[in-house]
């Protein structure tokens, strides 16, 4: 059975009305970077899918299939088919073929059980496929046993593929199928499913790195290898910690699309919770669109660790200063250059804070306050790390090295307030910590140095003892000898 | 065995009225006639071409500076799995020279079964186990038993990582041998798993039993000593016994002076150690973190290679039980009444071999 005459209808309709929408928003939409996204930006008006089909209804139930004894014997193509669809949930669910490709599954006749007549649909469409997905998908009765949202279908219209579909009847986007499967659906929670969460990336790139298949809408194909180098990539693919963010935990997963400038501290905030509420602190946020988001210092696919390094140009590298950096012709008003900070050179804070602004202090103590803190527990940790090479018991120096660190974290994420008291409030405590760990760690280097003179000390006075008795037993050797001591015995 | 007529000697009486020292003895001799013990234990002759490079001695020489140390070990370390970790912090840390103590009881440990294989092994090829000495060779492996067991109580107590997981695979090991396996699992542990039952008894067992059984064993292996006298590695007792003919001399003071200048120089690698590498201690037992490499210590170190290369662990945990049997009934299993070394070249052959290749695996353990 196919989608419902007026779904169709409305499908259609709504492609003509777009028909001669502007490029800008497809680009708008499909851009890879919130520097895509100007601001103000217009909030897009989305073209509305069309409503949920009813399910494909077709004769007996679902312990009925016979399409499956036929064709799990026939080529090769066939038999993978059958087997994939009994290993995949469909088939373990009783989800029989006739389910999505309609027929009569009780026959196993070809002429009756694939017949126009049984509402034998055969391969269907890919315009087709979201809506015959959608069907069950979209019904809260028919999923509340598996315990499944039922949004996908509606989430999928909004998103960048289903716009582009209902926009351009553009079949090459992204469909259920496409991530899923067809044939062997798995369970997202399953590892060996292409969309269980480690495995997102390289799904995603299958299309978003393929140069050809990418060259039509403009977008560039490096994010998977950015993305790879990356904190967040390193930790998912490199380290296996589902933790770590996806490709769809920023973009969306059925409702995939760029996030806008607007949104990214709110996607972002969704795992930095502590940091998105120190940076709605700070002057940056009250400026609102004219100031500087998460991905300004930290990139969008490319997050690095950050780190000191983010203050300030390198001496020997100065940025290029333009007006036009921070301010927008005519009348120079606030607001950042965004495509500036793509390059990653350029995401420091003296891009737009150049030596002469009187901002330029702040920064450089902040910057100070933190390499201070920085500094102190390098010197304490190496005093540490000798007097454990040394042997000695250093658990009190790393406690006190540890909430160093602790607290240099606290007045690194609290560099997103922008407010100098608060951050070096963190810093102080880090140094005094930091501080105490070098003291201990020097009273145990103190403590070797007198245990290896104490120890000096004590095998001169054993040595003496050896030399002394060694004399002894000289003298008593001597006199034995003399006594003719030194017999056969008796 | 040889008694030395020699007098005791005795301090230099300067005037008509004796000396206290003198006194005392005097005082001591006339209730308990000590005199005539001290010369049945002192006063015996050893032969002048004995060589015992003084491995012996040096071993009775640990087992007495493990027991003092032990005993200042065990007035502040606490045996429950709560506190035993940071009573040791507090014994390294905390306390003055606690970490001298620490760590010269665990180097003396190390050395202690170093120097007892040691002895061992000089016995083995001077034939020292042969006729008379064949029963002061059982008690000797008996003392190699206890000793091993020493280290594998000790080890549990300071309650860390690697005590605690080289513990966890020790008892396991125990717990694989056959019919008896499970029996030993459960006693060595006191349950199922390694928990505050285990530290309890083995601290109990460290610190109680073992040593009197070492000092009940060490005693009668030193009667047997005393009784057999020193074997002289050129020539083979005569039988049935007769009074050697060799050169002789006295073991006190002579030979006693001797070994005491080995203990100071014992002492002296105890302190160095202690010094520069002293006692460490990993993270805290945690039973729900599994270390990444668990490793015994180098004493067992063989053992655990091997098993992990005989793919039937019955057979693996055999071969260490039927190798200690073979040992321990050496002196019946070799007939041979020839002591010199050119005229056993089987057994030395044997000797090379095993010792080859023990040292193979136990370097093969710590490297894999």
């Amino acid at each position: 059975m196919r989608i419902p005459t007026d779904a169709r209808r409305r499908l259609r309709r709504a492609r003509l009305i777009l028909l001669g929408a502007p490029i800008v928003l497809v680009a708008l939409l499909v851009g890879g970077s919130p520097a895509a996204a100007q601001d103000p930006e217009p909030t897009p008006s989305l073209i509305p899918g069309p409503p949920a089909p009813t399910p494909i209804a077709h004769p007996g139930g679902s312990g009925d299939n016979q399409c499956a004894a036929c064709h799990v014997s026939l080529d090769d193509k066939q038999q993978a088919i059958t087997q994939a669809w009994q290993e995949g949930i469909h088939g373990k669910g009783g989800i029989g073929c006739a389910d999505c490709h309609g027929g009569d599954p009780r026959s196993d006749q070809i002429t009756v059980a694939m017949s126009e007549e049984a509402g034998f649909i055969g391969i269907p469409s890919r315009d087709d496929t979201v809506g015959i997905c959608g069907s069950c998908h979209s019904d809260p009765e028919r999923m509340g046993q598996y315990g499944l949202p039922t949004d996908q279908y509606s989430k999928y219209w909004t998103s960048v593929h289903g716009q582009r579909l209902l926009e351009a009847d553009d079949t090459k986007v992204a469909i259920c199928i496409d991530c899923h499967g067809s044939h062997a659906v798995k369970k997202a929670s399953d590892p060996t499913s292409d969309v269980y969460p480690l495995n997102v990336p390289q799904l995603c790139s299958r299309c978003h790195s393929d140069p050809t298949l990418m060259e039509s809408y403009g977008i560039p194909t490096d994010q998977y290898a950015t993305y790879e180098q990356s904190v967040h990539g390193q930790a998912l693919i490199g380290n296996q910690d589902v933790r770590a963010p996806s490709c769809t935990s920023c973009h969306g997963s059925h409702a995939a699309q760029p996030p806008r400038s607007s949104e990214v501290v709110d996607v972002c905030g969704k795992c930095h919770t502590a940091t998105q509420d120190l940076y709605l602190e700070s002057r940056h946020a009250e400026l609102e669109t004219a100031a500087p988001k998460c991905w300004t210092c930290h990139g969008t696919h490319d997050v690095a660790k950050s780190s000191e390094a983010l203050f300030f140009h390198p001496e020997d590298d100065p940025p290029d200063y333009e007006c036009t950096t921070c301010h927008e012709p005519p009348d120079m008003t606030l607001k950042l250059n965004v495509e500036q900070f793509d390059n990653e050179a350029d995401r420091r804070c003296d891009t737009c804070h150049h030596p002469e602004s009187l901002i330029y202090p702040q920064v450089e103590a902040i910057a100070g306050a933190l390499a201070g803190a920085s500094s102190a527990q390098e010197t304490a940790a190496e005093k540490v790390e000798r007097a454990r090479s040394l042997g000695m018991l250093v658990d009190d120096a790393e406690n006190a090295l540890a909430e160093a660190l602790t607290a240099y974290v606290q007045g690194q994420a609290a560099v997103h307030t922008t407010l100098l008291t608060t951050i070096s409030g963190h810093t102080d405590e880090s140094v005094a910590k930091a501080n105490r760990a070098e003291e201990l760690a020097q009273g145990k280097l103190d403590e070797s140095d007198f245990r290896r003179m104490a120890m000096i000390v004590v095998i001169g006075l054993l040595l003496a003892n050896v030399v002394i008795l060694y004399y002894v037993l000289r003298r008593i050797e001597h006199g034995q000898d003399q006594g003719q001591d030194a017999e056969p015995s008796p | 065995m040889a008694v030395d007529d020699m007098p005791v000697p005795t301090p230099p009486v300067s005037s008509a009225r004796p000396g206290t020292l003198q006194r005392v003895d005097d005082w001591v001799e006339e209730r308990l006639g000590w005199h005539q013990l001290a010369g049945v234990l002192l006063h015996v002759r050893v032969p002048i071409r004995a060589k015992t490079f003084f491995f012996g001695g040096i071993t009775l020489f640990l087992f007495g500076v493990q027991i003092a140390t032990g005993t200042l070990l065990a007035l502040y370390y606490k045996p429950t799995p709560e506190a035993a970790y940071d009573s040791v912090i507090f014994i390294t840390s905390d306390l003055d020279f606690g970490w001298l103590i620490r760590s010269v009881h665990h180097w003396a440990a190390n050395l202690m079964i170093l120097f007892l294989v040691l002895h061992m092994i000089r016995i083995f090829f001077q034939a020292a186990y042969k006729y008379p000495r064949e029963l002061t060779w059982i008690v000797g492996m008996g003392l190699l038993g206890v000793t091993m067991l020493f280290g594998f109580t000790g080890y549990l107590l300071p309650w860390d990582q690697r005590a605690y997981w080289a513990t966890v695979v020790g008892t396991e090991i125990a717990g694989g041998i056959p019919i008896i396996g499970d029996f030993a699992l459960e006693v060595l542990r006191g349950g199922a798993d390694v928990t505050e039952a285990t530290l309890s008894r083995f601290f109990g067992i460290h610190v109680l039993v073992l040593p009197l059984m070492l000092g009940a064993i060490v005693a009668v292996h030193l009667v047997f000593v005393h009784q057999q006298g020193l074997a002289d590695p050129k020539e083979a007792d005569p039988r049935p016994p007769a009074v050697p003919t060799g050169r002789t001399k006295p073991f006190f003071p002579n030979y006693i002076l001797e070994e005491v200048i080995a203990w100071l120089f014992l002492l002296a690698i105890l302190v160095v150690m202690a010094s520069i590498w002293p006692a460490g201690l990993e993270e805290e037992a945690n039973p729900l973190v599994t270390p990444e490499h668990t490793k015994p210590e180098w004493y067992f170190l063989g053992v655990y290679e091997l098993l992990k290369h005989i793919p039937i662990k019955v057979v693996g945990i055999l071969t260490p039980v039927v190798f200690l049997a073979i040992l321990a009934l050496l002196p019946f299993l070799d007939r041979n009444p020839e002591i010199r070394a050119r005229k056993r070249p089987v057994a030395i052959f044997l000797g090379i071999v095993t010792i080859a290749v023990l040292i193979g695996l136990t370097i093969w353990g710590y490297v894999s």
